[in-house]
């Protein structure tokens, strides 16, 4: 048996207690109970297994090739050719770059499962020389992923993470134009060699008096927020045991961010010491959108009007975009 | 293979949540509507077949079995069919060929759904469980463990539809048909967002859920169930003269599933820019049907928009707009309130409702009550399913 500090195939935190309760429709009461529909698996990958181990072990990507039409499939999702009458084909190692078979879709909102690994891109790559694309998760070492950096036809390479079990999320893609020459060469790549530390900002257009506006309100707002955290208990369990530091840049200024364990607040101007993660929104009328409900910032993210430096720091996002909505609850 | 017509429907309202009724109360209600609209017996029908999508929503591995007894249809035979989001259509198709073939002359078909059970206890909300149990569908080895969801897979096919023609599915388009179809579910007694008003602007400005899809631009999450009865010609005739109705007769029916692994070559594997399964299964039902040009000779159309932007490609894939200038349904009011075809007068999935297993159940009890309501001759239904839009069924329906 694994022991209790190794992750869980079904983590402790999302097992509900056994009860019942009374759900009241129009007078009429009715009865829901908290259950669950679970099995456990030891679960082969029996044919397929040279591809997982692959991964794991090898760290190489096998792909299988027909010998009659010389397709090569990855992943070898079939040993014996569907198309040639089920003649048996070979397996073959293939190179660790490709394209993006079409422009791949980005998650911000996974279910339970997959929050931790949010923004992440689902999509696929054409290892060169394949027939099929492979399915792989995206990532780009440049800050947040947003829609707009894989397309149809991004050559990319296949990164190895440094923890692997043998499944596809051992492996995901980058953008070959990240990459120095020697991260280009390298095969294996592995996730300890990339670079996320230097992300490219996006560029600031001219300011407006517009933008002024907007950012005179926005940390008037914003003020007011950090004091209505102070008296919303929401609000205060939605930023409980987060520490962060952000250096939010617009057009019309700067202003610091910080959040510390169920406390927020707001400084004007560029902030002092280190930041952990810097938010670039060239117009500031979005903070003011966000926190007035008309818009929230992950869906500035998603359109591009909001941009971090930290992929993983959109919890942070999240985190944030609960903030106003918590507060009216418990301060109107 | 004999004539096969549809002699009565009935359908449940479409709820986000029916905490009032089990999938078993649900079933009872559909079938009740549907044998009173059809002035028959259940003991009159020979045979059912369920649609029930997916096991988990149910909480029962074989969940159709207790329907059997309780749809009073004991001792006679009973087949469930799951085929992802179109299995409500592929439900009917068996219905159909049940009946075509001559083994019954009464059939049965049952789509039921429950969704929203199915509860996140660390949010406290059922999206996100509901979307985890859709989640289960994806590729086991290749591609659930990737967060694979149904609004990323779709996501993904328009994508790469949009690669192949950008100027093609404008936002504004998109959210013009949302409005079209906020419209017209309030048309539908049984439309689970009749009350809610959602204009062009407001889809517009919604947010995003996966991008290019905005919550106001895909479809919701529902409980319900429907029902429709297919009969032979000669017991067709005799239950509806009976009824004081006429039958709707099916006269073509196409499917077509494709590769879920994609490729170039739509032949070998999946072409992720196009829905190929659409294209064949409703070309194959034109053809039966002898339609070959479907704008002309069919006046409304229900069809499976799980998403607004997915819709507009269907409609190129079934001949009503070019595949790469799908916008025309909207620039050339082909879709427009009085345009040249109906398309989902019920509101569609995105605001009538979609409970899985019989959404293309709810689709045909819609066509066929607007077909008699305005004078109708020829509808379509289609149902679309699994990931990448892998399965599609196209039917034809007929009044005379």
């Amino acid at each position: 048996m694994a022991s209790k500090s190794e992750p869980r195939v079904i983590p402790e935190h999302m097992n509900p207690p056994q009860e019942s309760e009374i759900v009241e429709r129009e007078g009429v009461s009715y009865l829901q109970s908290n259950e669950a529909m679970f099995t456990f698996y030891k679960r082969t990958k029996g044919e397929l297994s040279k591809y997982f181990l692959g991964l794991r072990d090898q760290k190489k990507i096998w792909g299988i090739k027909c010998p009659k039409c010389e397709a090569i499939r990855v992943p070898p999702f079939a040993q014996m050719c569907p198309e040639c009458d089920f003649v048996e084909m070979d397996w073959i190692e293939m190179p660790d770059l490709g394209k993006m078979n079409s422009t791949p879709p980005i998650t911000y909102f996974a279910h339970s499962l997959f929050q931790s690994w949010v923004p992440f891109g689902r999509g696929r790559v054409v290892l060169e020389g394949a027939e099929t694309a492979l399915p792989i998760h995206v990532y780009t070492t440049k800050g947040v992923l947003t829609p707009f950096i894989f397309k149809r036809g991004t050559p990319v390479k296949i990164v190895f993470r440094e923890e692997r079990i043998g499944k596809p999320t051992d492996i995901f893609a980058v953008p070959l134009e990240e990459l120095t020459p020697e991260q280009r060469s390298a095969s294996p790549l592995m996730e300890a060699d990339l670079d996320f530390s230097q992300p490219v900002e996006p560029e600031m257009g001219a300011t407006t008096h517009a933008h002024r506006a907007a950012f005179d309100t926005a940390v008037e707002m914003l003020t007011r927020l950090s004091q209505d955290v102070e008296r919303s208990t929401r609000a205060q369990h939605n930023l409980a045991g987060w520490k962060r530091r952000i250096a939010v840049r617009t057009a019309a200024g700067n202003l610091g961010l910080r959040i510390d364990d169920g406390k927020l607040s707001v400084t004007r101007g560029k902030p002092r010491g280190r930041s952990d993660f810097v938010m670039i929104a060239e117009d500031p009328q979005l903070l003011v959108d966000w926190m007035t409900f008309k818009d929230s910032l992950t869906n500035a993210i998603i359109a591009g009007t909001l941009w971090i430096s930290a992929n993983r720091e959109f919890t942070t996002i999240f985190k944030l975009d609960r903030l106003p909505r918590s507060t009216h609850r418990d301060t109107q | 293979m004999r004539r096969v017509g549809i002699v009565g429907a009935g359908i449940t309202p479409c709820k986000g949540r029916w905490v009032e009724k089990t999938y078993y109360g649900l079933s009872q209600m559909a079938v009740k509507t549907c044998m009173e609209d059809a002035a028959m017996s259940i003991k009159d029908v020979d045979a059912v077949v369920f649609g029930i999508y997916n096991d988990i929503f149910e909480l029962s591995a074989i969940p159709e079995h207790p329907l059997q007894g309780i749809i009073g249809m004991v001792n006679k035979p009973g087949m469930r069919v799951t085929n992802g989001g179109a299995t409500g259509a592929y439900a009917m198709l068996a219905g159909y060929t049940w009946v075509a073939s001559g083994l019954y002359d009464t059939v049965l078909v049952l789509g039921v759904e429950k969704a929203t059970d199915c509860f996140d206890f660390e949010s406290m909300t059922e999206t996100p469980e509901v979307i985890k149990t859709i989640g289960w569908s994806g590729d086991t080895f290749f591609e659930r463990e990737l967060g694979w969801t149904a609004s990323d897979s779709y996501a993904e096919v328009v994508l790469a539809y949009m690669d192949d023609h950008p100027d093609d599915l404008k936002p504004e388009i998109s959210a013009e048909i949302a409005e079209i179809l906020c419209q017209q579910a309030k048309n539908n007694p049984y439309a689970q967002r009749r009350d809610e008003v959602v204009t062009a602007e407001m889809a517009m400005n919604s947010r995003y859920v996966v991008y290019p899809f905005k919550l106001l631009e895909m479809c919701v999450y529902s409980e319900g169930a429907g029902a429709v009865v297919f009969a032979a010609e000669d017991q067709a005739k005799a239950i509806c003269r009976n009824a004081g109705t006429e039958p709707v007769w099916i006269t073509g029916i196409g499917a077509s599933n494709e590769h879920h692994v994609a490729g170039p070559d739509y032949k070998r594997h999946k072409y992720m820019g196009r829905i190929w399964s659409d294209y064949i299964s409703s070309h194959k039902a034109y053809e039966m049907a002898g339609i070959v040009d479907p704008l002309n000779e069919i006046g409304v159309v229900e069809l499976h928009d799980a998403f607004v932007k997915q819709l507009q490609i269907t409609m190129g894939e079934l001949d009503f707009v070019p595949i790469g200038r799908t916008d025309a349904l909207i620039e050339e009011e082909i879709m427009t309130p009085g345009g040249k075809v109906l398309v989902n007068p019920s509101g569609g999935l995105t605001f009538g409702g979609h409970f899985v297993g019989g959404s293309n159940v709810f689709s045909t009890w819609s066509a066929r009550r607007e077909m008699f309501n305005r004078g109708i001759e020829r509808g379509l239904v289609h149902g679309t399913g699994s990931t990448v839009a892998q399965y599609g069924v196209a039917m034809v329906l007929e009044r005379s």
